[in-house]
């Protein structure tokens, strides 16, 4: 539920901000954080079905073809469900460095699968530079989202961290 | 007897049900789901939940971006005009409101201008969302199949073509904008009749591709639409041509186009719903 709401807060901000920004404004994707923090912190089965809703909801506002961030948003879920069991998540560098190599993944396995490979062998400096600042800010953010998210566990009476075993 | 948490099924169980999503979306994906296939239903009830916020802020950002705008031109005004300062605010916050009331009215009457120039049968909307991600070029609009809305239909502003719809629900629906590089709208140069495909490309520029190298075509000239892709009836304007790339050894010119409608600022649109056949036959306005 937790997770539900988030989504749609998150989804309206990335809706709405987008809109009344500057032309080429980098706005952090909020949901592929939430996706992050389900696969680092949530081990259980219901977190990949979650993953696949939140892409599935986020392909209802953006891009053209339907299922493309379902399928990025579960691939994220599953490689940083991957990432926790083998490296130790609970350090304050490794979530923001997650969120940071997957919202790369994602803009790049979007414009692969949407445009072609070629495509992405076709990016011009300015626009890799783009994408990286992208992922950046993203990162930036992702540690207070985290925090929110770990306070509304706790009132919640939710668990913060969920293992698999 | 085996614990049954210690089966290889439990044991990767969050690997599994991920796979299978995975699966499932690979599905959607390669399938090309369309409008109203049970894999899409769901996405109509995304798009409902969300637009009464992304009405009511839309509304609230317009409202809020007047003010701001209007603090601006108070502050160029008080720094020549110190004293009066508190009561230019006061006139300004008042007529902020008026201005915005006079745009809309002056968007509002274009729009209808265009209505009944076009001869078309089309639909007016409010843009109320962007693109989540911006990994797409596309905007939510505040009409849905509820207005007679459907995917395919094509979307125009007082500038020029704008795009697409992609999808739909009852009301909302969401419109893939020209610079999308999967957008593909045939087109001519209306001078020199030199036919194309314009679209997007990922770096957020709008490009006529297929254009021979052998035609005639300069920099400034008025491409249109032609009318063939069952989309939009010929002759809406959709841009000028930007520069011209007559270098390399393609079979083709790499033609940059400047789209007419602003795809940056757009707040209402019209979607045509219905385009008359004597509007497809007759040639380029």
């Amino acid at each position: 539920m937790l997770f539900a709401v988030a989504t749609v807060v998150a989804l309206w901000l990335q809706t709405e901000v987008r809109l009344w920004l500057p032309a080429g404004a980098l706005f952090p994707d909020l949901v592929l954080i939430l996706v992050v923090d389900l696969g680092l912190k949530q081990h259980n089965a219901l977190s990949a079905v979650l993953a696949f809703a939140m892409g599935y909801a986020t392909d209802a506002c953006s891009g053209t073809h339907l299922g493309l961030n379902a399928f990025m948003m579960t691939l994220i879920f599953l490689l940083s469900y991957e990432l926790s069991r083998h490296v130790w998540v609970t350090g304050k560098v490794i979530g923001p460095l997650a969120v940071a190599l997957a919202d790369l993944l994602r803009t790049l396995g979007v414009m692969a699968i949407t445009g072609g490979i070629a495509t992405v062998s076709a990016i011009t400096g300015p626009h890799m530079r783009l994408i990286a600042i992208q992922a950046l800010i993203t990162a930036a953010v992702a540690p207070a989202i985290f925090s929110l998210l770990d306070a509304g566990k706790r009132a919640l009476r939710l668990p913060v961290r969920v293992a698999a075993e | 007897m085996q614990d049954p948490k210690d089966t290889f099924l439990w044991r990767n169980r969050v690997a599994l049900v991920g796979g299978a999503a995975l699966l499932l979306a690979a599905h959607m994906l390669s399938s090309g789901v369309k409008q109203g296939d049970t894999l899409a239903r769901p996405q109509g009830l995304v798009a409902e939940a969300l637009r009464p916020f992304q009405v009511a802020s839309a509304r609230m950002a317009q409202s809020a971006g007047d003010i701001f705008h209007h603090y601006f031109m108070l502050v160029h005004v008080g720094r020549e005009n110190q004293r009066l300062k508190e009561e230019i605010a006061q006139l300004n916050q008042r007529q902020a409101r008026m201005v915005e009331l006079e745009l809309e009215n002056h968007r509002l009457a274009e729009l209808l201008d265009l209505k009944e120039a076009l001869d078309l049968k089309v639909v007016a909307a409010d843009v109320i969302g962007a693109d989540a991600t911006g990994a797409a070029r596309t905007l939510i609009l505040g009409q849905g199949s509820g207005a007679g809305l459907q995917p395919g239909m094509g979307v125009i502003a007082t500038g020029g073509v704008v795009g697409k719809l992609i999808s739909t629900s009852r009301n909302a629906s969401r419109v893939m904008l020209l610079s999308d590089h999967n957008c593909a709208i045939d087109a001519f140069v209306q001078r020199s009749r030199a036919r194309g495909i314009v679209t997007g490309v990922a770096d957020d520029g709008v490009i006529m591709k297929y254009v021979e190298r052998t035609e005639d075509i300069k920099t400034g000239d008025a491409v249109v639409t032609s009318g063939l892709d069952g989309v939009f009836p010929r002759g809406l304007l959709i841009g000028s041509v930007g520069a011209i790339e007559r270098q390399g050894p393609g079979l083709f010119l790499n033609v940059a186009i400047q789209p007419a409608a602003n795809l940056r600022k757009l707040e209402q649109v019209l979607v045509i719903v219905q385009t008359p056949p004597h509007l497809s036959d007759s040639g380029a306005s």
